[in-house]
């Protein structure tokens, strides 16, 4: 059987998940409201990464993910402007694609407040709307892109944006008592990010000048722990066969658990568990024909989610988890106290899809490779995301060995689409597909 | 003193000659094309000047050599940088120009001059065949279409499609994947040469959008790149007459001032000869406007000459 | 010793950092600890009687590296994995590291997997510079690689032990520095390359060694006559992990260049500060991992309060230099973040620059010699001008 041999205009298309729509709406409401943070009269924070975002709602900032707004351009496909002014600036393309987005908005945005103060920008142009920040709060596991973009985007803010650094250490796990979740290293890290975010709360406290509604912030966290469980929950059913929902859908669903207010983000992983729970009990598949189940490891390739949606199921591939969607995003709400969630927070900042050394990483995805029973993995090798590109080798010496599934590497990246080479994909995912439909025949045989 | 210098751009694809005169006209030009670095391609190009302008190498009186094999030319007195010389031409053919485009064969540049035309900043992509000319040879192949066409070609684009590598070779892919899909060839090339714009921008970006802006070297011939790039920059373009020859004329040009320093003794024009030969008879002369004639000594101040004396002049004393 | 003897000692040993370590384990019987750039204190290795050495990106094709690291990894990252692929890094019994760069993490971690029967430590520096807990956590740190020092040699490492070993690096890196001063006024006749080899090799020798041979050098260099010379006078900056291939700097002086400053790795960063020699030795290291990114700030820590761009401005003024070449190692994140900052600062104050981009693979060098020259000329008629 030759799997190459499909008409390139076939029609079948990723069965995506019909609440995701409300992930959409979620986010543009979201981004109307920051863009209306200023008139507001809000403060506003600037910060990537770990997710604080829950301390800074509760203290009535508005928050802006910088991460979330560069692939919300790209998915737009309005990164270009960005990209370009950053490149003017001296930006090199071979920095991460994310900070290179969001270090062109701000330099449009200086631009504007400076010598350009006149031209007025067109306002469908979403590089210039970007309200500038209050502050800056880098608090960036494993990356060392992460801490110096920030520090970066204060310097074109001309240093005279307060900025505060939290230091999230690498769990190196070299110890015999290390392991995830647990350890001398473990606990040690943990206290010494929670004391830091402690005197975070301070650093609010005097830009807002007001004391820290604490109740609040544990209100969000038992809405965010609860958000968490769910999803979790529903990610889970996709070890059914075949599995309602993919890797795409979980894609989508990121910005809702990542980075959107809070009220509303539990309905509506209430509403995804509904609906995967009833494509369970009908047999419905997030792919037409689910023939082959995949990981994908590597983050995603923000110009490209339905392209690859599609792709994948014209293959008859599910893809049905992810590095980046299973092992990130408030992951471990078991480790979240409401009433004292500081720890826990810090916890699960440090839990990163990155942040553990190869041992316990690799264990990690072999657990999930294992769990939803994949033929074989997809690794997106992002051109300017090095923190996920770092163990991928081992991560695919360690599946052919260990699991015995045949693994494909193709290139792209995160926002910048020029780097995507859309022929390696086909021929290799087709190549390995066949290989897989090869032993099964062999294995039947 | 020689009457003529000339400039040779020993460049990757094509050599070309300048001569001038000693005022800084172009006497005679020319364009060879040749393999990568070859002897042979130089040595045509020169002897092809040379013969439009009815002179010998004899008669230059001084050679400037540029470009990739500007340390090969035996008959150069001097090399200067392709930068150089790319900025000086550009600014000789278009005074007041503050910024210049170079996109050749193999390489691109962009180029900031200051007010006196010197070289302010550069920035090069010398690394990569995407966005020179090169590009353009290899997708000219790849459709199947004539190099001198494509610009022409490319102008009819309809639908605004996108080749968004930015290697050269994953681009042609992508060519190739579009024509697969049915896309027009004037629609594929419009999006080729978009990309060109594109990798162009990157480069002015580096040095800074200043104008009045210049371009030149091979690609500036093909209109669709210039009219992309005129699009991408949102700056109005000059296009020389003959922007290939910029380097080359560049480095005419450095030669005649390198020469006219070294030789400023020789180098008086007709009326400022007169003026200095007038000033010496008129310290050396005993009788105003005695040049060594006293018969046809003229009065300075009346500008005509006195008439001959019927009578001998008064003996004077010739002593020196 | 002669002067030139001197260099060929040192050469010799830059060019082969581990078959000069074979043969110092053979001659001593001792351990080797290798580490990664930047922040490091060969002093903890030192005093722990074990030889601490820097280790250097080989002149080797990427071969096997590419099999655990891409292609668009900075140099230094990939030849680390390539040498430890291919056997090379059996010499070293532990490496030590404490920077956390993304890419040297990803190295890192391939290399534990590789060296099975290496043992590959880590604590992780505070990289936010000016943080109220920036020192506390920097003695940390310190104090649990000198912890992990103490159980992998089997011995505790004395205070006292500690402080004769900063005393010898100190008394080294003063002796390098003076011959930087040296330089900047000419009279030292110390080209770029037998700078590089000088630094280079403290990085990989005994460091008793080192320091009496660079005494001797130090004298020579004393008594030497400035040569007057028309060459421009630049500063080169960049390389914040690997050294400049020689071939380039010659490339750069061969244009008519004298370097007279520079901020490498491989040069200054690795000399700029010495660490307290009195108190508590840990106390002491942390001050000096501060101290060192004031002294010469570097764009792969975070420090709101201290401008590298400033720092450029004020080091061409000090050494008079006439322009600054920066040799970017490609790939290299943090230099790439910074730059523009650089270009934007040195454009205001109308100096010039030129930006070269360096490989770990070999690079066009006639290419890159058209740009120094058109540099050259850029910088020679803006002297005229001036």
């Amino acid at each position: 059987m030759n799997i190459a041999v499909k008409s390139p205009f076939e029609e079948k298309k990723a069965n995506k998940l019909q609440s995701t729509r409300i992930a959409g709406k979620l986010v543009n409401d979201y981004w109307e409201m920051v863009w209306r943070a200023k008139d507001e009269g809000k403060l506003v924070c600037w910060y990537e990464g770990s997710a604080i975002n829950p301390f800074l709602e509760a203290a009535d900032i508005c928050w802006v993910h910088g991460e979330a707004y560069s692939a919300m351009l790209a998915a737009r496909h309005q990164e270009g402007t960005a990209q370009r002014v950053a490149e003017e600036r001296g930006y090199m393309r071979e920095l991460c694609s994310y900070a290179r987005t969001h270090l062109g908005c701000a330099v449009s945005n200086q631009r504007l407040r400076g010598d350009n103060a006149a031209a007025a920008p067109d306002e469908d142009d979403l590089t210039w709307k970007l309200p500038p920040p209050d502050m800056i709060i880098s608090a960036y596991a494993y990356c060392s892109t992460g801490q110096q973009w920030d520090e970066m985007t204060s310097r074109v803010f001309g240093k005279k944006i307060p900025i505060f650094n939290v230091s999230l250490p690498w769990i190196w796990g070299a110890k015999p008592d290390a392991g995830y979740l647990r350890g001398q290293e473990w606990e040690e890290t943990s206290t010494y990010v929670e004391r830091q975010l402690y005197d975070m709360v301070k650093f609010i406290e005097e830009r807002t000048g007001k004391p820290y509604p604490w109740d609040r912030l544990h209100a969000l966290m038992a809405d965010i722990k609860r958000a968490s469980e769910l999803r979790l929950e529903a990610m889970e059913l996709c070890t059914a066969q075949p599995a309602p929902a993919s890797f795409f859908d979980w894609v989508v669903s990121i910005a809702p658990i990542n980075n959107l207010p809070v009220p509303g983000v539990k309905q509506y992983f209430e509403t995804v568990l509904a609906e995967v729970r009833q494509r369970v009990k009908d047999g419905e598949g997030a792919v037409p024909e689910e023939k082959y189940r995949l990981f994908f490891d590597g983050i995603m390739n923000w110009n490209k989610v339905g392209w690859l949606a599609n792709k994948f199921a014209r293959w008859d591939a599910a893809v049905v988890a992810g590095r980046y969607t299973h092992m990130a995003f408030w992951q471990e709400p078991g480790l979240i106290d409401p009433e004292k969630p500081v720890r826990g927070m810090a916890q699960n900042y440090l839990i990163c899809p990155n942040n553990h050394a190869a041992p316990i990483l690799i264990d990690l995805i072999m657990g999930l490779c294992r769990k939803f029973k994949v033929d074989g993995m997809v690794i997106h090798a992002s051109r300017t995301c090095r923190a996920f590109t770092n163990p991928q080798f081992m991560i695919a010496d360690t599946a052919h060995k260990q699991l015995g599934i045949p693994t494909s590497m193709f290139e792209g990246d995160v926002t910048d689409e020029s780097f995507y080479k859309d022929e390696l994909l086909n021929s290799r995912v087709e190549a390995m597909l066949e290989a897989i439909e090869h032993r099964r025949m062999a294995a039947a045989a | 003193m020689k009457k003529h210098v000339m400039g040779v751009d020993f460049g990757s694809t094509t050599a070309k000659t300048v001569i001038l005169d000693l005022q800084g006209n172009i006497v005679a030009h020319s364009v060879a094309h040749m393999g990568a670095v070859s002897g042979n391609g130089v040595k045509q190009s020169m002897a092809k000047a040379l013969e439009m302008a009815g002179l010998t190498q004899a008669d230059i009186g001084r050679t400037v050599s540029t470009g990739y094999g500007r340390r090969m030319l035996d008959e150069a007195d001097k090399s200067y940088t392709e930068i150089t010389c790319h900025a000086r031409g550009a600014v000789a053919m278009v005074p007041g120009a503050r910024l210049v485009i170079d996109i050749g064969g193999q390489d691109s540049k962009v180029i900031s001059v200051d007010s006196n035309g010197l070289v302010s900043q550069f920035a090069m992509n010398d690394r990569c065949a995407a966005g020179t000319g090169k590009f353009l040879e290899v997708l000219a192949r790849a459709m199947e279409i004539d190099l001198e066409d494509m610009g022409d070609t490319a102008l009819r684009a309809k639908e605004k499609l996108k080749i968004s590598s930015m290697c050269a070779t994953f681009a042609e892919t992508e060519v190739i994947s579009l024509l697969a899909e049915g896309h027009p060839k004037t629609d594929v090339l419009g999006a080729v040469h978009k990309a060109i714009a594109t990798r162009t921008l990157g480069l002015v970006g580096r040095v800074g959008k200043k104008g009045p802006v210049v371009m030149t070297g091979g690609v500036a011939k093909n209109p669709a790149a210039v009219h992309y790039i005129k699009e991408e920059l949102q700056m109005p373009l000059t296009l020389p007459d003959n922007p290939q020859i910029a380097g080359a004329l560049g480095a005419a040009l450095i030669g005649l001032d390198d020469y006219k320093a070294e030789n400023k003794r020789l180098l008086i024009s007709g009326d400022e000869d007169m003026a200095h030969e007038e000033q010496m008879a008129a310290d050396k002369a005993c009788i105003p406007g005695c040049r060594g004639v006293p018969e046809l000594a003229t009065n300075p101040h009346e500008k005509q000459p006195v008439k001959a004396r019927t009578s001998p002049a008064p003996e004077v004393a010739h002593s020196h | 010793m002669e002067r030139q003897a001197i260099i060929d000692r040192f050469a010799h040993a830059a060019r082969d950092p581990l078959g000069y370590a074979k043969a110092w384990k053979e001659r001593t019987g001792r351990k080797i600890i290798g580490s990664f750039p930047m922040n490091f204190p060969g002093e903890l290795a030192h005093a722990a009687d074990a030889l601490p050495m820097i280790l250097q990106e080989s002149e080797d094709q990427i071969t096997l590296g590419h099999g655990l690291l891409f292609p668009f990894y900075c140099g230094y990252t990939r030849s680390m994995v390539d040498q430890a692929a291919r056997g090379n890094f059996d010499v070293l019994d532990a490496i030590m590291f404490g920077d956390h760069c993304v890419q040297l993490l990803g190295a890192a971690d391939a290399i534990r997997m590789q060296l099975t029967n290496t043992r590959v430590i880590f604590f992780q520096l505070i990289s936010s510079m000016c943080d109220p807990w920036t020192q506390g956590r920097s003695e940390e740190s310190f104090s649990k690689l000198k912890a992990e020092l103490e159980d992998f040699i089997g011995a505790p490492v004395s205070d006292n032990a500690l402080h004769a070993s900063i005393r010898l690096f100190n008394r080294n890196r003063g002796l390098i520095r003076r011959l930087y001063d040296m330089r900047k006024t000419g009279a030292a006749p110390l080209g770029s390359v037998e700078m590089q080899h000088v630094v280079k090799s403290s990085m990989i020798m005994d460091k008793a060694e080192h320091t009496e041979l660079l005494e001797q050098l130090v004298r020579h260099d004393e008594q030497a006559r400035p040569v007057p010379t028309r060459n421009v006078r630049l500063h080169l900056s960049g390389h914040f992990c690997q050294a400049p291939k020689p071939e380039v700097l010659e490339m750069i002086e061969g244009c008519g260049v004298t370097v007279v400053g520079d901020d490498l790795y491989h040069g200054f960063r690795y000399i700029s500060t010495d660490v307290p020699e009195t108190g508590d030795p840990i106390k002491a290291l942390a001050r000096w991992y501060m101290d060192r990114n004031t002294g010469a700030p570097c764009p792969t820590r975070v420090q709101n309060n201290v401008d590298w761009d400033a720092y450029l401005l004020k080091a061409m003024r000090e050494e008079r230099a006439q322009g600054m070449i920066v040799l970017m190692a490609k790939f290299c994140e943090p230099h790439m973040y910074y730059y523009p900052e650089v270009k934007e600062a040195f454009e205001k104050a109308g100096m010039p620059h030129l930006l070269i981009e360096t490989e770990h693979e070999s690079m066009a060098l006639e290419s890159l010699k058209t740009r120094v020259e058109t540099f050259v000329e850029v910088v020679k008629h803006q002297k005229v001008a001036a």
